[in-house]
């Protein structure tokens, strides 16, 4: 057979790890800093764009999508052409797609402290920075099938299938999750209302975990575990069945999210027993991961790389061990709203996509710059400062969320709450948000020690940009014997289309009835469209990220209608674009705070003092101050615009009262400020806290007013 | 093992991990990396069925039998019924509550930590009054006496931000921390104090 020679690129390789590490710093910093917030709340410094509810995205965003994100791409751009035999499709669409990426990421840094956002976790981003990331996907996706398509091998190895298994789910996720009609450049509301806005919202919030942390580094592992412990893959077999069991299974488990939510049981229970049947599957990897690693085992003592793949490998069977349990009904009433889901997932982020990125650059910088790691034990030293660092982070957290549930459930002999007060169960915890930020600081010791070690190396060797290969043209012949799994390795297209069938499944037969079918979502007809300066007033909750500390879905137990009042029901919440559940409670939940007769009632200016400094009214609170909700203006100027397109989205508003709205909105406005100014309060108008007040105190009263309760 | 023969007959066919022994699949090799021909682990395969088989169980469960503890508003009618079911019954032997002013020690404790817990979110921990009124002078919005503050804790002054503490706090708090307020509070100097409100008495 004759050889054909041809030359691996290793420059976007590079780039993308360069990109990986620096935003990798800059997120965990932030994540650093936002932990600190919690237990400093006036760490920010009453700076708007430094505050908890905007840098918490932040933070967020950057890990996943420039961390993780640039990670996936480095492995995908080293990986590819070496599978395959032949070099990257196209070094044009390396360059957009890798440029494209870091100005997202910029724009994503600019935007979210500007408190820019869609308010939905994890896809915050406004829809301009969306548009501009289907574009790069689709131009990554093309560079991705068209290297496919030019290889030289007949079949596509196991580290591929996940590759695209991971480009053809983002893309329908990141689209269906995003479609938004827009306000302004800035602004937009999403299609979807209220609980099936929420179903859509964790349909891609699970599946981003899935498909962007998960699926992708499984990929990742296939090729860099074999290569760095030089053994072969343990199995095959599970290979092909994990792969195809876990695209296929993934795409249900959205619902595990909304549990004892507003959610139909039935949706719920697809949620479960999806869940469930997951741990296999994801162990399979888990399995192949660590059992590629037999007779290699001498090695793993002595390599930091191979440590950190042990660990990274060992953390993903972890959590995802954990995910299903958290996903049993009995355990979610207790872990849902609590830092518990907070120590899960960093579980799965420190440990699994920590782990695996490190290692990975470990053994890839030496060889792309063809010198050795600076320092072996500065390397094993990062090694035990990152693993110490995520047990000194989680452990508390469970702590911290076990406690807490339990405090929050607990009765009295008299059948009272016995912690009434949110906040003791607050103050109850903090010393466990001490220790999640020391571990957090360690984990972020290791990573300054990882950038050292990397920069030395570097220095150290010269860059291998080129790369010289030789292999066969692809054989056009067919193997007669070839198994049917076998002869779908060699024909791509048909892959790629059987795994986007393989994800659509599940979404379908969600979504789809809990749009059709009317007994989903029951209507309440007490149930009204928010006034003007209500929906302003929500728009200022989204800006400030008030939904990351303050859920507004009360669950059915009796733990909680006792704290906040009747449980939250579907027909509730079908003009909230975008819903607004939240999914963790720093603070108490906020669904019924405007209902009069229900323990959490303030009156406004306990709201007024309470945002322009809660310690005031607290000592103890950990809120962070808004002092600027009492200097700002609100701007109303979108108000006419924002009336329609709710009207476009089917919110019942009279016909042509997009015209009304300012007045309306400036009369509601007066009457609150002039309640406030009564109490002694100076405050205009116009204010933007005016607003926010206006939008809490309506909460959760509609269905109060109907039943007279 | 009773497979060597076999093993050693296919020799030729076959390449082998020199390793773990492990058969290796001839032709699957991608830079480099080779795979095995391992079987499924037959733990692993039993822990898919099993999950498989509670999936199936648990949906049976929901759709056909409708059973009580997957249908959560019926889980909460249950709960409900319970928490009813299990309250204390009220004993008529021992002496009925009776509303008078406590002044021992234990109590004026416990009233301070309900003080502590719940009204200085409003009325400041010295009492010196913020979005509710001052509780150190002798203004009163509502009267002075300790029927008066009883009707207010329990039903409180809705249009003003007092919430009613009837289905919150038992009788017994409830009279502690009014005779916290009483006894301690009241006539106390707090470092802030709210103007006045309401009539002096």
């Amino acid at each position: 057979m004759e050889l054909e020679k041809f030359t691996y690129d290793n420059k976007h390789a590079k780039m993308f790890i360069y990109a990986s590490i620096v935003f990798g710093v800059i997120g965990m910093l932030v994540g650093l800093i936002a932990a600190l917030e919690l237990i400093f709340p006036n760490l920010s410094a009453e700076i708007a764009y430094l505050s908890f509810g905007r840098i918490r995205p932040l933070h967020t965003n950057a890990v996943i999508f420039a961390f993780v994100g640039n990670g996936i791409f480095a492995a995908v751009y080293y990986s590819m052409p070496r599978l395959l035999k032949t070099p990257m499709f196209s070094n044009l669409l390396g360059n957009i797609h890798f440029w494209g990426w870091q100005i997202i990421i910029l724009a994503a840094a600019i935007t979210l402290p500007l408190g820019l956002t869609q308010s939905k976790e994890y896809a915050e981003l406004i829809w301009p920075i969306d548009l501009a990331v289907v574009v790069v996907w689709v131009v990554f996706g093309i560079n991705l099938i068209g290297t496919i398509l030019k290889r030289r091998t007949k079949h596509i190895y196991v580290a591929i299938w996940f590759y695209i298994a991971t480009w053809v789910t983002v893309a329908v996720l990141y689209i269906t999750n995003n479609i938004v009609i827009p306000v302004s450049f800035l602004e937009s509301y999403p299609i979807y209302a209220g609980i099936q806005d929420a179903l859509v919202q964790w349909w891609y919030g699970h599946n981003a975990v899935a498909f962007f942390l998960t699926t992708p580094y499984l990929g990742l592992m296939y090729y860099f575990i074999p290569k760095a412990a030089n053994r072969p893959v343990y199995s095959y077999k599970l290979s092909i069945i994990h792969f195809w069991a876990l695209i296929f299974l993934y795409i249900w488990a959205g619902p595990h999210h909304l549990l004892y939510s507003a959610l139909p049981d039935w949706a719920q229970a697809l949620g479960v027993v999806f869940s469930v049947i997951l741990i296999a599957p994801s162990w399979g990897g888990m399995i192949n991961g660590l059992l590629t690693l037999r007779g290699a085992w001498d090695k793993v003592r002595e390599d930091p790389v191979l440590k950190m793949f042990v660990v990274g490998v060992t953390a993903y069977g972890m959590s995802t061990f954990e995910g299903p349990m958290l996903s049993l009904k009995s355990v979610n009433a207790l872990s849902h709203f609590t830092d518990w889901t907070i120590a899960h997932v960093h579980i799965g982020t420190l440990g699994w996509n920590g782990m695996l990125t490190f290692g990975m650059i470990y053994w890839l910088i030496p060889r792309l710059f063809n010198t050795k790691l600076a320092s072996l034990k500065l390397a094993n030293s990062h090694f035990w400062i990152a693993t110490l660092g995520m047990l000194f982070f989680s452990i508390p957290l469970y702590f911290a969320g076990f406690t807490q549930a339990l405090m929050w459930k607990q009765f009295t002999e008299e059948g009272y709450l016995a912690y009434p007060n949110f906040l003791e169960t607050v103050t109850q915890i903090l010393p466990m948000y001490y220790l999640r930020a020391f571990g957090g600081t360690l984990y972020f010791i290791g990573m300054l020690l990882f950038v050292v070690n990397i920069i030395k190396t570097v220095k150290s060797g010269s860059f291998v940009r080129y790369e010289e290969d030789g292999a066969p043209a692809q054989p056009k012949v067919h193997k007669a014997k070839e198994g049917w799994h076998r002869r779908l390795e060699g024909k791509p297209i048909q892959f790629t289309v059987l795994a986007l069938v393989a994800i659509l499944i599940g979404g379908l037969v969600e979504i789809v009835p809990m749009y059709m079918v009317k007994t989903n979502v029951p209507t309440i007809s007490s149930i009204k469209p928010y006034t003007p300066l209500e929906l302003e007033g929500r728009d200022i909750y989204m800006r400030e990220g008030c939904y990351l500390c303050h859920s507004q879905m009360i669950r059915p137990f009796r733990s909680e209608t006792a704290r906040y009042g009747e449980y939250t029901k579907a027909g509730e919440t079908v003009y909230d674009h975008p819903f607004l559940f939240g999914s963790k409670r720093t603070g108490p939940d906020l669904a019924r705070q405007g209902v009069k007769s229900l323990p959490n009632y303030k009156p406004d200016s306990w709201h007024y003092n309470h945002m322009v400094n809660p310690q005031s009214l607290n000592a103890e609170s950990i809120m962070p101050p808004y002092p600027w909700l009492a200097e700002d203006d609100l701007d109303i100027s979108d108000i006419a615009k924002k009336i329609e397109v709710m009207m476009t989205l089917g919110v019942p508003y009279p016909e042509g009262y997009a015209a009304q709205a300012e007045a309306d909105l400036k009369a509601q406005a007066a009457t609150i400020a002039q309640g406030l100014r009564d109490g002694g309060i100076q405050v205009e108008n116009d204010k933007e806290i005016i607003a926010l007040i206006a939008y809490l105190q309506r909460l959760g009263t509609d269905l109060y007013s109907e039943s007279g309760k | 093992m009773a497979t060597d023969n076999i093993d050693q007959k296919h020799n030729e066919d076959y390449e082998y991990d020199t390793l773990t022994n492990d058969r290796l699949i001839k032709d699957h090799d991608y830079d480099g990396i080779r795979e095995l021909d391992n079987d499924l682990p037959p733990w692993w395969k039993w822990l898919f069925y099993i999950t498989i088989i509670f999936s199936v169980v648990y949906m049976i469960r929901l759709f056909v039998f409708n059973d009580d503890s997957l249908v959560q508003e019926r889980e909460y009618e249950i709960e409900m019924a319970e928490a009813k079911a299990n309250m204390p019954e009220v004993d008529e032997t021992t002496a009925a509550f009776e509303l008078v002013l406590l002044e021992d020690e234990a109590s004026l404790a416990s009233g301070q930590e309900t003080w502590a817990k719940i009204c200085s979110v409003c009325h400041l921990m010295d009492g010196g009054g913020l979005v509710g009124p001052n509780m150190t002078d002798h203004y009163w919005i509502h009267g002075n006496t300790l029927e008066d503050m009883w009707r207010i804790v329990e039903n409180g002054v809705i249009e003003k931000g007092m919430i009613p503490y009837k289905d919150q706090l038992s009788e017994q708090k409830r009279l502690e921390v009014i005779s916290y307020i009483m006894v301690k509070i009241v006539g106390s100097t707090p470092a802030t104090a709210k103007e006045p409100q309401g009539t002096a008495y």
